[in-house]
């Protein structure tokens, strides 16, 4: 299978700079030596067929897009490159299971002598795939169903279902993703959604049940994405004791928001990246379609890497927000911003900084935060080139800021504001990568800065999660 | 606890919650509201009503009225009277145990008959629920919040109503239950001024003489806030007030107690939820 004839032939060259990017499912090429010597690479070649094995309910067209470019290749390697990265477009729009590409030479009365035909052998998801998990944690066990319909109308269409049945909450999502054919980064999905939190810094529990949509598309290097949302909010108190000031915030309460998001991503992943940058703002417009929850909210995060000396990386980052409410309803406690925690400001027990009422914390309308970070390798390096390589030592130094703004005032009185009563904290730990997912970090914290009512972690603190400052 | 409790004095900030006077609350929970209001208003307490949309959703219990004092949340009127009882305020001190007992059966009665009737004309009589219920319940709430909202209020009530055997009754038995109520409360009182004629120390002015002062109870406050706000709240129809109206000493009550205890507030915006209201009918 998979041989190329072709009149005259040497060995291919085994390492190449195309082949190292083929997977193993590109068949490499047989070659029979015959008489003369010809280097393959510069040998034209036309892509005559392409044929497809394996679809079912999937549609030509969506296909089509992905796989045009390969007509376009003029010799054998780019045919294999262009091959390749039909493959991986093939794969990322999640319908089919396995790929595998096979290219021969033409046969047939129509075959020109330097004709190729380029097989994709495909086999699609089922229509229907299915989850269950048990998951226990805090004192409550919850069973997590999941369902998933891939490629629904033959277009890539996916449509997902999530069901959580706990001890304490019940929550649920629903929702259908259609990316654009031949455009996968163009796509846009409806949700529908149960959700509910509880938040022992503020002694708040919140259910938000509520409807989405959501459109992705990207411009130039950068990806954006229009949102909009509508839900209802429902909050209560945690507790017998929860405050006046969180018992005052109960209630319904209906948001219906535009928003709009903007990334550009340049760095080489997303957990402990070693070079790159990331730039995120978004901005949210709450009350001009409905509901009673009316703010303009804006947020930014941006964060830059460079690699230094001897494997060790150098990370900055800065986040940053505000949020505006419109009209004479003060801010809601669920639409504010907080800091403080093994993710955030660090040496700070779990976004407890800020105005608090009473122990509990009630959030703030405008906040800053900044990280400088040092990863090094584990000292003496053990486990190297393996298990090791997870590992990372972290020395950071982290400060920010939350307040509420008086908005009457100018802008250089909220920067005041804003640059008072800083807090900040140093110290060095552990961090440990999971997957491409999530990290874990264990450090040793210096809180400083501490003003009265916020409350601390220093010594040692434990974080999971996968959004870090 | 109850020492630290009555170790602190009552608060001048005291402030009990309801919903929206005018537009959002409802008959059942406006006579509560008034009955606590009448109440502390005997104890002699002072409270500021403050009105709140979300006043159903801030009570602990899920009930109005419900008060804020100092460090303390309260809510209905049974908590409420021991809470007070704690301070070392009491109405029902002078009273021996067969009165008491006495006492806590009309109250029951008033609860079980009264207020049930209240809330099944609010939630389960068509007429009223669709002219009424509804534009009021969710009022502060916009579209679709206000009728998801007043929906699951109904369909909380009905449930219940079914679990106490009252989902099978008719308007006119209702009513009739009502009747049966007044009637039981009109015969207890007969031609005194309150409930319960105990004399408390103390002399006080009236008809001209000094008489020894008789002081009511919180059976008083809590059947003068179920009558009064039946008197003088416009529903669909005037079946139910004109059952109340059948007992002209239980009339005289009211206005006996609304004279006494909250006419000197007309001017104060605060106890305006009488005193407009009383414009309205009682002193036609």
């Amino acid at each position: 299978m998979g041989t190329v004839h072709a009149r005259s032939l040497e060995p291919l060259p085994m390492s190449g700079p195309d082949f190292g990017a083929l997977g193993e499912e590109a068949e490499l090429v047989e070659v029979e030596p015959e008489a003369k010597q010809e280097i393959l690479e510069n040998k034209d070649v036309v892509v005559q067929h392409v044929h497809f094995d394996g679809l079912g309910r999937t549609k030509d067209d969506i296909i089509m897009y992905e796989i045009c470019d390969v007509f376009k290749a003029k010799n054998l390697i780019d045919v294999m490159k262009k091959s390749h990265e039909a493959r991986e477009k093939l794969l990322r729009l999640g319908i089919f299971r396995q790929v595998e590409v096979l290219i021969d030479t033409c046969q047939g009365d129509d075959a020109l002598p330097n004709g190729l035909d380029v097989t994709f052998e495909v086999t699609e998801l089922r229509r229907l795939t299915g989850s269950y998990n048990t998951m226990v944690g805090n004192n409550e066990g919850s069973m997590v169903l999941g369902l998933k319909f891939p490629n629904l109308f033959g277009r890539a269409e996916k449509v997902t279902f999530q069901f959580s049945y706990g001890t304490k909450e019940t929550s649920y999502g629903l929702s259908f993703f259609k990316p654009q054919p031949g455009n996968f980064e163009r796509n846009f999905s409806v949700n529908l959604y149960k959700v509910t939190g509880q938040f022992p810094w503020s002694s708040l529990r919140e259910t938000d049940r509520g409807v989405s949509t959501e459109f992705n598309f990207p411009i130039w290097k950068t990806n954006h994405t229009l949102k909009w949302e509508g839900v209802w909010r429902e909050l209560g108190c945690l507790a017998r004791t929860a405050s006046f000031s969180v018992r005052e915030e109960s209630g319904h309460s209906l948001k219906s928001s535009l928003s709009h998001a903007m990334v550009i991503d340049s760095r080489n992943s997303s957990i402990l990246p070693r070079r790159g940058a990331l730039l995120k703002i978004n901005q949210e417009l709450a009350g001009y379609t409905g509901g009673d929850v009316s703010f303009l909210k804006e947020d930014f995060e941006f964060q830059l890497n460079k690699q230094l000396l001897w494997d060790s990386v150098f990370s900055a980052s800065l986040w940053g927000g505000m949020l505006v409410p419109i009209g004479d309803k003060p801010s809601s406690i669920a639409d504010r911003f907080y800091l403080g925690g093994p993710t955030s400001v660090r040496g700070f027990s779990m976004y407890s900084i800020g105005p608090q009422s009473e122990g509990d914390y009630l959030g703030g309308e405008a906040y800053w935060a900044g990280g400088l970070h040092l990863y090094t390798p584990l000292p003496f390096r053990p486990g190297r080139g393996g298990f090791g390589d997870l590992f990372r030592t972290h020395f950071f130094l982290n400060a920010g800021n939350l307040c509420n703004l008086n908005y009457g005032d100018g802008p250089r009185a909220h920067l005041r504001k804003l640059a008072e009563y800083i807090r900040w904290s140093y110290g060095a730990g552990i961090v440990l990568r999971l997957g491409n997912i999530a990290r874990l970090e264990l450090n040793y914290c210096f809180p400083m800065g501490v003003q009265s009512g916020d409350r601390i972690c220093d010594g040692v603190q434990f974080g999971a999660g996968i959004r870090f400052l | 606890m109850c020492k630290a409790l009555a170790a602190e004095p009552w608060p001048e900030n005291a402030a009990l919650y309801q919903q929206l006077k005018d537009e959002q609350i409802l008959l059942s929970d406006n006579a509560s509201s008034l009955a606590v209001q009448a109440f502390l208003q005997m104890c002699n307490l002072p409270v500021r009503v403050v009105c709140r949309a979300n006043a159903e959703y801030m009570s602990p219990s899920g009930k109005v009225p419900f008060i804020h004092v100092g460090n303390q949340v309260v809510s209905e009127l049974g908590p409420i009277v021991q809470f007070v009882k704690a301070k070392g305020h009491s109405l029902s001190d002078g009273l021996d145990e067969v009165q008491k007992a006495e006492m806590k059966a009309y109250m029951e009665l008033v609860n079980n008959m009264l207020l049930t009737a209240e809330l099944y004309l609010q939630w389960c009589d068509d007429v009223t629920v669709e002219e009424i219920t509804h534009l009021r319940y969710g009022s502060p709430y916009p579209w679709p919040l206000n009728r998801i909202l007043s929906y699951q209020k109904q369909w909380e009530i009905r449930r219940k109503m079914k679990a106490i055997g009252w989902a099978g009754k008719s308007l006119e038995q209702v009513l009739e239950d009502v009747d049966q109520c007044c009637q039981a409360l009109s015969q207890r009182l007969g031609t005194q001024p309150y409930f319960f004629n105990k004399q408390c120390k103390g002399l006080t002015f009236q008809y001209r003489r000094l008489v020894p002062k008789i002081r009511p109870t919180e059976l008083d406050a809590l059947v003068f806030g179920h009558l009064f706000t039946i008197l003088t709240t416009q529903l669909t129809s005037d079946e139910l007030s004109e059952k109340v109206k059948n007992y002209s000493n239980l009339i005289a009550f009211c206005r006996r107690i609304e004279q006494q205890y909250f006419e000197g507030h007309d001017k104060d915006s605060s106890s305006s939820a009488t005193s407009r209201s009383a414009k309205r009918s009682l002193l036609r």
